[in-house]
């Protein structure tokens, strides 16, 4: 525990340097502290992984109540490791980032909490550490959001959305938790855990609801996902990663946390509830990344969809789990880890990306984007690797989750009960249905975006804007090759931290190896031999070509349908890509277009010029939302009749009230 | 001895319900602020009456203090706030004369009703009056809501403040001497602070009628 003791207070030796130092100094410093904070942190995390360690810190000081509480198990070291691995290269990325208001003291120091509160959440361990904890990440990132760009009303607009739905969440979790520990004797998770047992049912389901729709909110899940796509593309890049990428894995932490190792796993109801949570996110966060022509705002939809699959682990292991099928459950968390850890890797680097885009080109709207290839190599290799992660090509990391997903899936149908054969069928579904979702949204962001002809001048003009932005990215894309390549390496800790997860019994599902391979059941894939094959492949083909067939490379013009001159915008932009998919899915997405035509003065048979509109809204918010802020709204101008700025009128009503109260007392 | 007691101790009281009404009947601003003043002098004329009965010597001292202040330093304070504007009247209250004067009918006889428990509880020659002292609070709280003029609204403001004082002598035979301070000061502190305000609002326009003030709020 004495390496986290250092990393927190390098944590906090960061924040502090980010208030004080002068303006030349402060980020390359404050982020230099960050950075070693995090690489101490996941270092000793990964060291008490592999060694298996529980480790407990207490103190009574620092906090009222019950004192400052740290555990370290697996399932928190876990946790720590993803939220470290991305806050190092968060903190290079900043050295490149940030500059004017961006570098100001507030929005450094703020930033510098925020890497610090997202790797103490895990290790909190009770109740008042782990509420001080996930407000300080909370209020942090919300401030982080408005700090920045509080000019710009959109993000001032989400910022109001974030900081609603993220302190009712708190309320829900604080209230759950609360409820959790009624019979505790203290309010530590330990006592939590001991006594849950002695909980009446309802009780425990009553907590179980109200911490899964705090935890779910902050996981992004459907229909409690609104603020996600504003607020994360609105942040600054650097935030946005962090946001997109451990943050929201604390949701998914949370509800393993409470549901698996606090209550115990409670009854089969709460996990098909996840379950179902999962695939309704899944699907409608993959429709939605389709459709969006923002990068920013594709990404936060993917990470609606990437939570959706994960809570669909989280939920299946839970109902393996009640019907007693406990290597399978296991599988199962472990697949939800597993993609939890891959997908911080790959979406803070895609998000780190699109920041090094958009500061490049001065727009994150894909279809003024394009061409970008050539110009900012480094982004491009970065963003290509991680949308290859992202849409699970084999060899990269979510390939190796989505399949240990898609065999816990499989596997569980074994198992005749009904909730049990529905969630696997339906989770199957969701996984496949979203993995062609994702693969379309990726390759329209990497197809459109990067490679063809620049749309516009920002795209035509732009280059790399500083090396600290790359290689904070590229850093990210390590953990998609290795998980990719050599799931087996890492297979024995993601195991551990499931088995924590799961209530303590210990199994072992998949073999260590290179590869995955499951030991009880049967499936086995090797990526790095996968690749090799590929490889080997390539490189005779390639020989074979070269020594039989024509050496000399013919170069023409591409075929323009018979037109000589070809212009930019002659190619597919985002929209069009996307525009087949969102006429199928026009029932759930509900696209509002608008075409208008302004027709040549001397004939109508000519048109002068054709504009195009186009706008997907959220039929959640609109739908369940909306109605709502209407009723309050109605509610608010009622009020004002009683609040009208009359002072006779305000004394009337202390007078009226005065009256009402002598005489029911006489 | 007695009956001159009472005799004293009611006359005393009863004034002070009487300027209470009497504020609402007359519309000049200075009238108003005389018949304060009168109310003021009848106030610590219970707490001295009170004070020679039981032979309180703190009560006394309450009682000089509230001459001085409810009866002089407050009524001299507003007499010169509206000098500023001598000719102004409160011309358009907002619930007129004669209906004012039945709705303080009305409060008196509310507060009889609901002070008779309060007299129940300890009855004697002092208590008896509750009433009046209640009655005073009601009206003055009902000049405070009805009047337009800045000074009437501190009149009605100190109406109520003698109001409580007179049910705290009668009640209790006064409370503790350093409470009466405080509060006599926080009323000084109230009127001066308003009075401030009263000119200050003047400057920026004619007239001190509050009915057109919407944004105090900001």
């Amino acid at each position: 525990m004495t390496w986290y003791l250092v990393a927190l207070s390098l944590g906090a030796l960061a924040a502090i340097a980010g208030a004080t130092l002068p303006r030349r100094v402060r980020v390359p410093v404050a982020a230099a502290l960050g950075a070693l904070g995090c690489a101490v942190s996941l270092v000793a995390a990964v060291g008490d992984l592999i060694d298996g360690r529980t480790i407990l810190v207490h103190s009574d000081r620092l906090l009222p109540f019950s004192g400052v509480s740290l555990t370290l198990d697996p399932l928190a070291a876990l946790f720590v490791v993803l939220s470290s691995l991305v806050g190092v290269a968060a903190c290079l990325y900043l050295v490149g980032y940030a500059h004017g208001p961006s570098a100001s003291r507030s929005a450094v120091s703020i930033f510098m909490v925020f890497v610090l509160a997202l790797s103490v959440v895990p290790l909190a361990s009770n109740i008042v550490s782990f509420m001080f904890a996930w407000e300080l990440m909370a209020l942090s990132s919300l401030l982080l959001i408005v700090t920045d760009q509080a000019q710009r009303p959109k993000a001032r607009s989400a910022a109001l959305w974030y900081a609603a739905m993220t302190q009712a969440g708190a309320v829900s979790i604080t209230l759950g938790l609360l409820l959790c520990a009624s019979r505790a004797p203290g309010q530590s998770f330990v006592d939590i855990a001991a006594s849950s047992s002695t909980l009446s049912a309802t009780t425990r389901t009553a907590a179980f609801v109200l911490v899964l729709l705090g935890f779910a909110s902050k996981a992004g899940a459907v229909p409690l996902h609104v603020w996600l796509p504003k607020a994360h593309p609105e942040a600054p890049s650097p935030v946005s990663a962090l946001m997109s990428s451990a943050m929201v894995s604390m949701g998914v932490y949370g509800i393993v946390r409470v549901g698996g190792d606090l209550l115990h796993g409670g009854t089969v109801g709460w996990w098909v509830a996840v379950a179902a949570l999962g695939i309704v996110s899944a699907v409608y966060g993959a429709l939605h990344a389709t459709t969006a022509s923002d990068f920013k705002r594709l990404l936060a939809f993917s990470t609606i969809d990437i939570m959706g699959l994960s809570l669909i682990g989280v939920g299946a292991a839970g109902v393996l789990e009640d019907s007693g099928m406990h290597a399978d459950a296991t599988l199962a968390m472990m697949a939800a880890l597993l993609l939890l850890v891959a997908h911080a890797a790959f979406k803070g680097a895609l998000f780190l990306g699109a920041g090094s885009v958009e500061r490049a080109t001065g727009t994150r709207n894909l279809d003024r984007l394009g061409g970008l290839v050539h110009t900012m190599p480094t982004t491009s290799v970065v963003v290509a690797l991680s949308a290859g992660a992202i849409m699970a090509v084999p060899t990269l990391s979510g390939f190796s989750s989505e399949w240990l997903l898609l065999q816990g899936l499989l596997h569980g149908f074994t198992d005749t009960s009904t909730p049990v054969v529905i969630v696997m069928l339906l989770g199957v579904v969701a996984l496949a249905l979203t993995g062609g979702l994702t693969a379309v949204a990726f390759v329209k962001a990497f197809g459109i975006g990067f490679l063809g002809q620049p749309r516009s001048a920002g795209a035509r003009d732009s280059r790399e804007v500083s090396r600290w932005m790359g290689w904070g990215s590229a850093l990210l894309v390590l953990p998609s090759l290795v998980l990719g390549l050599v799931p087996g390496l890492v297979v024995s800790l993601i195991n551990r931290a499931a088995d924590t997860g799961l209530g303590g019994v210990a199994t072992t599902p998949v073999s260590t190896g290179a590869g995955l391979a499951l030991s009880q059941l049967r499936g086995a894939i090797e990526p790095a031999a996968l690749l090799g094959a590929l490889v080997g492949v390539m490189v005779v083909l390639a020989l074979a070509a070269r020594t039989l067939g024509q050496r000399r490379a013919r170069r023409v013009d591409a075929w323009g349908c018979g037109r000589e001159e070809q212009t930019p915008r002659m190619q597919y932009t985002a929209t069009s890509f996307a525009e087949p998919l969102q006429r199928v899915f026009a029932d759930v997405l509900r696209p509002q277009m608008d075409v208008e035509v302004t027709h040549a003065v001397e004939s109508r048979y000519f048109q002068q010029s054709l504009t195009y509109h186009h706008r997907i809204a959220d039929v959640v918010e609109v739908r369940a939302y909306r109605p709502v802020f209407g009723v309050v709204h109605r509610v608010g101008v009622l009020a004002r009749r009683l609040q009208n700025g009359s002072i006779h009128r305000y004394l009337a009503f202390g007078f009226v009230a005065l009256l009402v109260v002598v005489v029911v007392l006489a | 001895m007695n009956t001159a007691y009472v005799s004293a101790l009611d006359v005393t009281a009863g004034l002070v319900l009487f300027a209470a009404v009497m504020t609402l009947w007359r519309r000049g601003v200075r009238t108003i602020v005389s018949i304060l003043g009168v109310q003021g002098l009848s106030l610590s004329a219970v707490a001295l009456v009170l004070a020679i009965h039981e032979h309180d010597t703190a009560l006394l001292v309450t009682g000089g203090l509230v001459l001085v202040l409810k009866g002089i330093v407050i009524p001299g304070l507003l007499l010169r706030a509206s000098r500023l504007d001598p000719k102004s009247r409160e011309t358009r209250p907002l619930v007129n004369v004669p209906a004012s004067l039945v709705a303080a009918a009305v409060l008196i006889v509310l507060s009889y009703v609901v002070s008779a428990r309060i007299t129940s509880l300890a009855p004697s020659d002092a208590t008896r009056l509750v009433p009046l002292g209640m009655a005073t609070i009601l009206v003055g709280y009902f000049m405070l809501v009805t009047r337009r003029r800045a000074v009437s609204k501190i009149v009605g403001l100190i109406l109520v403040d003698n109001g409580i004082g007179l049910v705290a002598y009668l009640l209790t035979s006064g409370v503790p001497f350093i409470v009466e301070l405080g509060s006599s000061i926080d009323v000084l502190l109230v009127v001066v602070v308003l009075q401030f305000l009263m000119v200050s609002m003047g400057r920026h326009s004619d007239v001190d009628v509050l009915t057109e003030r919407r944004e105090l709020r900001d």
